[in-house]
């Protein structure tokens, strides 16, 4: 008998685990990440912690308001060669027809040109930025942005970057 | 010289199937809606592939107790929505969110209230294959349609042969979809120049285009910035704070993204006025409803858009802070946006009706 109700608390114990956890799982949310895709040779999906590892730069623009914004994170370019794209000195030819689409988890697109992220052919650095005035960016703004320096409309400043995706322009 | 034999089989093979010939189908819309258009390169848009997805769009035979047909969901005198909160399907089991009004579509790349179906093609399947919507009937009507006199020559017309198969449906009805374009509404003439909007609409528009600057005594509603070009639709997901805590967690569901939670697409205000009830869940009976929401009824939380916080007409106000007389001028302008040309165009309507006539 004794040992029946043991098998029995056995089996709700091991039944409750098991409920439990599947309703964990569904509950978890997946990490947010940046999706680095299209005409790359590596695929890269960067979390924060992906991004805390590669060096950091600081960058400065100008929010709606007028008012200097200072982030911190790390080049495009950077990330962009890790993922193999076609910079440098490769990029020439057919190559400066490539763009890059960024894409907010919202659905918010905007473009830019290769060469506008390249430091051959440009001083300024647009950033993927993880931080702000040494915090982590706010519900909304984050995890990442970009953050383009010298702009008279933040537009391209992209909140909750969620893909970077490298294209040749079809005409 | 297998080579060869091998040459001569392709030829008679090539030369044993029935050339056949469709016409191309003209989409014609505006210039100012721009070609960022998606038309899937296996499923090129015909006159015979979109008058066999018309057929199949008003078909109640797809549905598994023959009463149910797309269009009865999408009414064509309603914009092709409904006016129901929830619709009703096989054995009046209510959808899970609103119906959406049918218009444009070839403009749109992510489709439903949470954008998880990608492409027309793909989007048919999932009410032809909902046990609540059209009772998971899709390969038992493929075969039924077949048993058919008059569609095996429609296939036939539109993809060559008489074989009917879930993927040519599937193909036909987003052919018949992508005609379904609404770009004749008194605000298309205003923007070709052929009408002269009364103050109230003119007023409605440039605050439903306009930011509001109080500082510049800059008076506006903001909604542009969402439901903003010729076409009032982008493809963007918003919380547009209908709650704090939602029901129904939109587009969260989709990606597992905490910071989706409450997002929903930002829908077509093209024949707003014909589509109430309004939002996923039909909460808003009237535009004026809708009007109120966004003035005085925004309900903060973690994914509250941005674009709806702070945003007042009043110095550091926390509400919008329309008038009663703004209100109802921005609803006069929605409602240039009511296409009569399209919900009346024959080449939509139902083509079974003409038969029992
Ligand atoms: C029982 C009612 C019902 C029936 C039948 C039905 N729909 Fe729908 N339709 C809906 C609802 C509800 C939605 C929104 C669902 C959601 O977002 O989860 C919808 C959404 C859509 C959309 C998305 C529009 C957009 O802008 O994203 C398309 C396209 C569509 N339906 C086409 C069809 C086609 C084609 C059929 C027939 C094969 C069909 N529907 C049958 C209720 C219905
Ligand atoms: C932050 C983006 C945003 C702004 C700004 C915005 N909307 Fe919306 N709107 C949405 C979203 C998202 C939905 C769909 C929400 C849902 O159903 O959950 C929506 C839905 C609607 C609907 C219902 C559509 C339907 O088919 O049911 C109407 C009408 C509407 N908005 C009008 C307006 C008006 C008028 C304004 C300006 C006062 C405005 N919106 C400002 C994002 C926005």
């Amino acid at each position: 008998m004794k040992k029946n109700i043991f098998a029995l608390t056995l089996l709700l114990s091991m039944f409750f685990t098991t409920f439990s956890t599947t309703l964990w799982a569904q509950k978890a949310t997946k990490e947010a990440a940046v999706k680095v895709e299209g005409e790359v040779l590596k695929t890269l999906s960067l979390t924060l912690s992906d991004l805390a590892k590669l060096p950091h730069v600081e960058a400065i623009m100008k929010d709606r308001d007028g008012q200097l914004q200072h982030y911190s994170g790390v080049p495009v370019f950077e990330i962009l060669k890790q993922a193999g794209v076609t910079l440098g000195k490769e990029l020439k030819g057919e190559n400066l027809t490539k763009y890059m689409l960024v894409r907010s988890s919202d659905g918010y697109e905007v473009v830019f040109s290769l060469a506008e992220l390249d430091p051959v052919f440009t001083n300024r650095v647009i950033i993927l930025a993880d931080q702000k005035d040494g915090k982590p960016l706010a519900d909304r703004v984050g995890p990442f942005r970009l953050v383009v320096p010298d702009e008279n409309r933040p537009a391209r400043s992209v909140l909750e970057v969620s893909n970077l995706i490298i294209r040749f322009a079809k005409e | 010289m297998f080579l060869v034999l091998a040459t001569a089989g392709i030829l008679i093979a090539a030369a044993d199937i029935n050339p056949f010939y469709t016409d191309p189908y003209k989409l014609e819309y505006p210039d100012y809606f721009g070609n960022r258009i998606s038309i899937p390169a296996d499923n090129p848009t015909t006159k015979q592939g979109v008058y066999l997805g018309r057929m199949l769009f008003y078909e109640t035979k797809l549905s598994s107790s023959k009463t149910i047909s797309c269009a009865s969901c999408h009414q064509q005198k309603l914009a092709f929505a409904d006016s129901k909160a929830f619709s009703s399907g096989i054995n009046d089991m209510p959808t899970k969110r609103n119906s959406m009004s049918l218009s444009n579509l070839l403009w749109v790349r992510n489709f439903f209230w949470d954008g998880r179906a990608k492409g027309l093609e793909q989007q048919a399947t999932f009410p032809l294959n909902d046990p609540h919507e059209m009772g998971n009937y899709l390969e038992q009507a493929v075969k039924d349609l077949q048993r058919t006199k008059e569609y095996p020559p429609l296939f036939k017309a539109a993809f060559g042969t008489t074989e009917i198969t879930v993927d040519r449906l599937t193909k036909a009805i987003a052919q018949f979809e992508r005609t379904l374009i609404s770009a004749n509404a008194p605000y298309d003439k205003y923007l070709r120049g052929e009408y002269k909007p009364t103050p109230e609409e003119l007023n409605g528009m440039e605050l439903f285009m306009n930011s509001p600057v109080p500082s510049k005594n800059s008076r506006g509603a903001n909604c542009a910035q969402c439901h903003g070009t010729p076409k009032m639709y982008m493809e963007l997901f918003h919380n547009n704070g209908l709650d704090s805590i939602p029901k129904d967690i939109g587009r969260e569901e989709i990606t597992g993204m905490e910071n989706d939670r409450g997002r929903f697409r930002v829908a077509t205000l093209r024949n707003i006025e014909l589509t109430a009830p309004y939002m996923h869940d039909g909460r808003f009976k009237t535009l004026e409803e809708v009007l109120d929401h966004y003035n005085e009824h925004i309900l903060s939380s973690r994914t509250l858009s941005l674009s709806l916080q702070d945003r007042s007409n009043v110095e550091k106000g926390k509400t919008l802070g329309l008038t009663a007389q703004e209100k109802s001028n921005i609803i006069s302008f929605l409602k240039m946006l009511t296409d009569t040309d399209f919900v009346n165009d024959p080449r939509f309507a139902n083509p079974h009706l003409k038969k029992v006539k």
